[in-house]
């Protein structure tokens, strides 16, 4: 006897229909729809430590971006037959078309590509497609009339306007369920009959391959068979055509290696978004019908009003009595026998967000979708590198949720530290669990992390396996790969600048390397001046690092000797947006060298700086930078500095070049100006010695870098310029009518409100 | 044709009602005249079984409406809320129209809105000379909806000073007047309820005090979804209006329709309808009631002062006057809406002219 279940993927309705009825048949064998390849990990369904959602991975062994995913929830049919067929310990078996043929016959479409045009992607949902299933991307070359959903045939006939919401209805929501499998199926025979066929050959072969199996399992002695498969199949195996018909067709078919196993999946992305086509609009909802399965909507609304009040938004019981009276009202006006999530969602629109649609998003993401994250037995024979990183999730004390989270790391702490070193490990292998944000005013030994795990990233993991056994291993060869690869020095320094922090001391001696090789060859100074202050950051960086970051310092101390030799010549026949951007890559390099401390390069940088300052077909704006650098090193000063600064905005030269010096010398600050009344009187003067028109050419040269300045700068300025360029001096209390003895009086309290200690 | 210048919903649409209520089978709440489903096929429209067309008076998502009548079957108030011109006194009147069969118990929320103007108030010349007596009392229409069991309708309730508004809380949370002077109190009986209209884009409103929003529940009215509603809703709305006012204009054509809702669309939204060009949005609404009047106005203007065809000359004015609500800010908008949108389609070329004179 052979009981074919018509069913719906992750339909709690038919979950638990085919619950009920494997319960009363007792079947000794069942046949579930999906890779038979992955037979041999099915035993792993009825471990006590596996909590759905989970997935199957199948990929091909040797071209792992070739995969597929077969995900299963709590109330997925099949996953509900699995474990029936675990728990009373009778024989279960998938049917599909094995994943060794589709992937081969996928492979060869694809090396045909150049006929067709389109293909499928190689990365499609298998088990949610071309079963004719209510939200189903349907393939290519069906004939255009039924490219639709063919199910919304039957919705539109019973005069729904979503074939979803139809089979919802007439299947999943039933309180009885008699002979529910036989009425799908004589439907989707009726669909069958009346569309025109389908010239899929998958679809063909895959209804080949199943009905096989179930030859196969009847030639076994198999006395009461139940097979569960999507309900567009189940006509075509009650139908059993002529055995040779099928075999013929499953002759010589081409076939590749797989290898299967079992993955944690989240909930949303069993969602439609998630990028998949195909998928379930509220997995948390149907997990909430499957639990709950007389639930009149009083626990969802009392779910959802805890969600309102944990978000701070006050809703009381009232509110949950009248939204579920709400639902239920518009469930009998619609003649429906139970409110369902559509109801339910407007009445908490209308009674508890009180229209506001903002407040509905709450609800979709965290119960409808809900972020609910599966879990697989440790022992699942897994991936080498993949067992490391979870190995190292585990020390670390970082596990993998759908949601995010956030962490702030003390480098200085042993454990942070390795955090840290590990999160920016998988980041160089692509796996980006985690996304770093800046972290204000706390130093460089903090580091802010948000941290959400994607069930996706277990495929790049596999992937890139064959880097190496051990994450360290495989970020290095991996770090190095790329080096060789890129042939820009700007994105190998990058790359340098993200090997450091994940302490691969292989992977950063042959990047240094490479970017000494590089800098010796290339003649781009500019482009050497833009890495060389992120060079000189790691360096600094290796002191919190506890990292060895001499071989670092060796590449950026060579750097600095050539930008050194390099940027007069530089500097000539530039651009104005090259040399703006020149400017502010020197004034990090300024700071950088400062930072260092080393006299020998500071002295270089002098000396550099001050050819910069003399050369007359040097741009005027890193002039007028390098003479201001100079003045603040007191390398040149006095009269020198006075001699270049009027030489350098002499009224002879052209109005916009003296402008742009100007720019350069003022960079930063303006306090200078304030401070030195020669200079003040200097720049005074040629601003008021400017013709009328000049002073209109200059004037929106001269707003550009006064508008840099502070606030306070500026009013200071402006008193300054109004008591005609004498600064105010602070005013001087006279001491004459002074009583000591009081005002003494007063000083420990003000050094105490200063934060002083007086002993 | 009578000679009251706009009739009750009941009364202009009663062939329709008792068409309903002739094939009424399902259940009807107590004083209700008709099934909650009958309702709701009253506002949205269709077809009955003997054939019998009603005409839908709402355009949009039927959801909404069913959420609507959901709502008055519960003991819970309905508030609808939404910008300017949405429809929502519209739907309100109607609602009243096919429960009660009456649209007339209604109360202006205006800021003047006093107390005695929702609950009751006194004849003084009877209570100077008889006393405190029930004859001496002035129903509002809310206590007599209550005697009665028919939906009143609150407009505007978001005018109404807060104190005032607060009053409501007792009405619909005990379902009873009390009127102390008498020591009696009006008891509501069933099919009683409150529809409120409310402005969300409003100055110088009272926001609900929490207490009383929770006795409501809130549907809000959305600017139509698409191009092909709005003009359906301006066409419909446009030729019930031509039957009462007997113009002498022919009836416009569905391209000068058209034409009218993708210029309020188009401010509305701040994107030309192809998506490629990106708008300045004008202060005012835009709603799809002001593009009827629009309509409307131009058909007048075309009857008495045209040659009897609606021709752009005659929308212009109507357009002008429902963008440009802020002499200064408004008519920059609209002018570089005319000079970048308007004037370069070719189909257009009347509509830019007689704008563009008006604006001269």
């Amino acid at each position: 006897m052979v009981h074919i279940l018509g069913i719906r993927h992750h339909g709690p309705g038919s979950a638990a229909n085919v619950k009920r009825f494997l319960e009363t048949v007792k079947p000794d064998i069942v046949l579930v729809e999906g890779p038979p390849d992955a037979d041999g990990i099915l035993q792993w369904a009825g471990h006590a430590e596996i909590k759905p959602p989970v997935a199957i991975l199948a990929y091909q062994s040797d071209r792992i971006e070739q995969s597929l995913f077969y995900p299963f929830a709590e109330f997925s049919p099949e996953w509900q037959a699995v474990q029936y067929a675990q728990k009373k310990k009778v024989h279960v078996r998938f049917m599909d078309l094995p994943l060794a043929h589709h992937f081969a016959l996928e492979n060869e479409a694809a090396k045909n590509k150049n006929d067709e045009g389109t293909e499928l992607p190689a990365n499609e949902e298998l088990n949610n497609s071309g079963d004719g299933l209510p939200g189903e991307n349907e393939g290519e070359e069906i004939v255009e009339q039924i490219k639709r959903n063919p199910i919304s045939w039957l919705s539109e006939a019973a005069g729904y306007d979503d074939p979803e919401k139809w089979w919802e209805h007439t299947f999943e929501h039933r309180v009885s369920n008699e002979e529910v499998f036989e009425a799908v199926q004589e439907a989707m025979a009726e669909l069958r009959s009346c569309l025109p066929a389908r010239k899929d050959r998958r679809e063909q072969l895959r209804e080949a391959y199943m009905r096989k199996i179930i030859r196969q399992a009847e030639k076994e002695m198999f006395q009461n068979i139940a097979v569960i498969c999507g309900a567009w199949h189940a006509p075509a195996l009650s139908n059993m055509p002529k055995q040779k018909d099928d075999n013929e067709l499953l002759k010589n078919l081409p076939k590749v290696k797989v290898d299967c196993t079992w993955i944690p999946w989240t909930y949303s992305r069993l969602s439609y978004y998630s990028g998949y086509g195909a998928g379930i609009h509220s997995p948390g909802w149907y997990h909430h019908i499957w639990r709950h399965p007389n639930d009149d909507g009083t626990r969802w609304m009392a779910k959802v009003a805890k969600l309102f009040r944990e978000r701070q938004m006050d809703t009381s019981v009232a509110h949950v009595i009248e939204a579920v009276r709400l639902a239920g009202a518009l469930a009998s006006l619609r003649n429906l026998s139970k409110a369902g999530l559509e109801e339910l969602n407007e009445a908490t629109l209308s009674v508890l967000c009180n229209g506001e649609q903002v407040l509905m998003q709450l609800v979709h993401d965290e119960l409808i979708v809900s972020n609910r994250i599966g879990e697989v037995p440790v022992d699942i024979p897994k991936p080498p590198l993949q067992v490391d990183i979870e190995r190292q999730q585990k020390k670390l004390r970082l596990p993998p949720t759908a949601d995010w989270k956030d962490y702030l790391l003390d480098l200085r702490k042993e454990n942070d530290l390795e955090r840290s070193i590990f999160l920016h490990r998988l980041l160089l292998l692509n796996i980006s669990w985690g996304t770093k944000s800046e972290v204000s005013g706390k130093g460089t030994f903090k580091e802010q992390w948000r941290l959400q795990w994607d069930p996706a990233f277990t495929i790049t993991i596999i992937e890139k396996g064959a880097l190496g056994n051990t994450l360290e291993e495989a970020a290095n060869s991996w770090a190095i790969q790329q080096c060789e690869k890129e042939t820009s020095l700007k994105h190998i320094a990058g790359l340098l600048e993200q090997v450091i922090p994940a302490e691969l001391s292989r992977a950063a001696a042959s990047i240094a390397q490479r970017i000494n090789n590089m800098a010796a060859l290339s003649n781009d100074i500019i482009e050497m001046v833009a890495i060389l202050p992120g060079l000189v950051g790691i360096m600094r960086y290796g002191n919190v690092r506890k990292t060895d970051a001499e071989m670092v310092r060796a590449v950026a101390e060579s750097l600095i000797t050539r930008v050194c030799i390099g940027l007069p010549a530089a500097c000539c026949g530039i651009d104005e947006d090259t040399a703006a951007s020149l400017t502010e890559d020197c004034v990090s390099i300024n700071q950088s060298i400062q930072l260092l401390q080393e006299q020998e390069y500071l002295t270089e940088w002098h000396n550099c700086l001050q050819q910069v300052a003399y050369q007359i077909q040097a741009t005027a704006l890193m002039r007028g930078f390098a003479a201001r650098q100079l003045m603040d090193a007191k390398w040149l000063q006095g009269d020198i500095l006075f001699q270049l600064f009027y030489s350098s905005i002499s009224r002879s030269l052209p109005v916009a070049e003296t402008a742009a010096w100007l720019e350069g010398f003022l960079k930063g600050s303006g306090t200078v100006l304030l401070l030195d009344d020669d200079l003040w009187q200097m720049v005074n003067g040629y601003v008021q010695h400017l013709e009328d028109e000049a002073f209109m050419q200059v004037l929106p040269l001269l707003r550009r870098t006064f508008s840099n300045f502070t606030p306070a700068e500026k009013r200071k300025m402006g008193e300054k310029v109004k008591t005609g360029g004498i600064a105010k001096k602070s005013q001087v209390i006279s001491s004459g009518d002074f009583d000591n003895e009081r005002a003494k009086k007063a000083i420990p309290v003000v050094m105490s409100l200063m934060g002083y200690k007086l002993d | 044709m009578s000679t009251i210048l706009r009739s009750h919903a009941e009364q202009l649409y009663q062939q329709e009602l008792d068409e309903l209520k002739k094939q009424d089978n399902d259940k009807k709440p107590a004083n209700w005249k008709l099934s909650p489903q009958s309702v709701v096929l009253y506002l949205v429209g269709g077809k009955l079984k003997n054939g019998f067309e009603i005409s839908p008076k709402y355009i949009g998502a039927k959801r909404l409406m069913e959420i609507a009548v959901a709502t008055l079957t519960t003991d819970r108030a309905l508030l609808l809320y939404g910008l300017p011109g949405t429809a929502k006194s519209w739907v309100s009147e109607h609602l009243s129209a096919a429960i009660s069969g009456d649209s007339t118990m209604i109360i202006q929320g205006t800021a003047g809105t006093s107390e005695e103007a929702i609950r009751y108030g006194w004849n003084y010349a009877k209570l100077l000379a008889e006393g405190p007596s029930e004859k001496a009392l002035v129903e509002t229409p809310v206590m007599r909806g209550m005697k009665e069991g028919k939906i009143v309708r609150i407009e505007e309730l978001t005018r109404i000073g807060a104190d005032v508004q607060d009053t409501l809380i007792t009405i619909l949370s005990e379902k009873a007047l009390p009127v102390p002077e008498l020591n009696i109190e009006v008891q509501a009986v069933r099919g009683f309820n409150i529809i409120a209209t409310a402005n969300n884009r409003d100055k110088g409103v009272n926001e609900l005090s929490s207490a009383l929003k929770r006795r409501f529940n809130t549907v809000i009215l959305p600017v139509p979804d698409s191009m092909d509603e709005e003009i359906d809703i301006v066409k419909r709305r446009v030729e019930s209006f031509e039957k009462v006012m007997e113009l002498p204009a022919e009836p416009p054509a569905l391209s000068e329709i058209r034409r009218i809702v993708t210029i309020f669309r188009e401010l509305r939204s701040g994107i030309t309808l192809d998506g490629k060009t990106k708008i300045k949005i004008p202060s005012g609404t835009l709603s799809t009631a002001e593009a009827i009047s629009v309509v409307n106005n131009g058909l007048a203007m075309a009857g008495y002062f045209g040659d009897g065809q609606l021709k752009a000359a005659d929308l212009a004015a109507g357009i002008l006057g429902a963008v440009i609500k802020d002499p200064v800010q408004d008519s920059i908008v609209w002018k570089e809406y005319l000079e970048t949108v308007v004037k370069p389609r070719e189909d257009w070329k009347d509509v830019y002219r007689a704008c563009r004179d008006l604006m001269n």
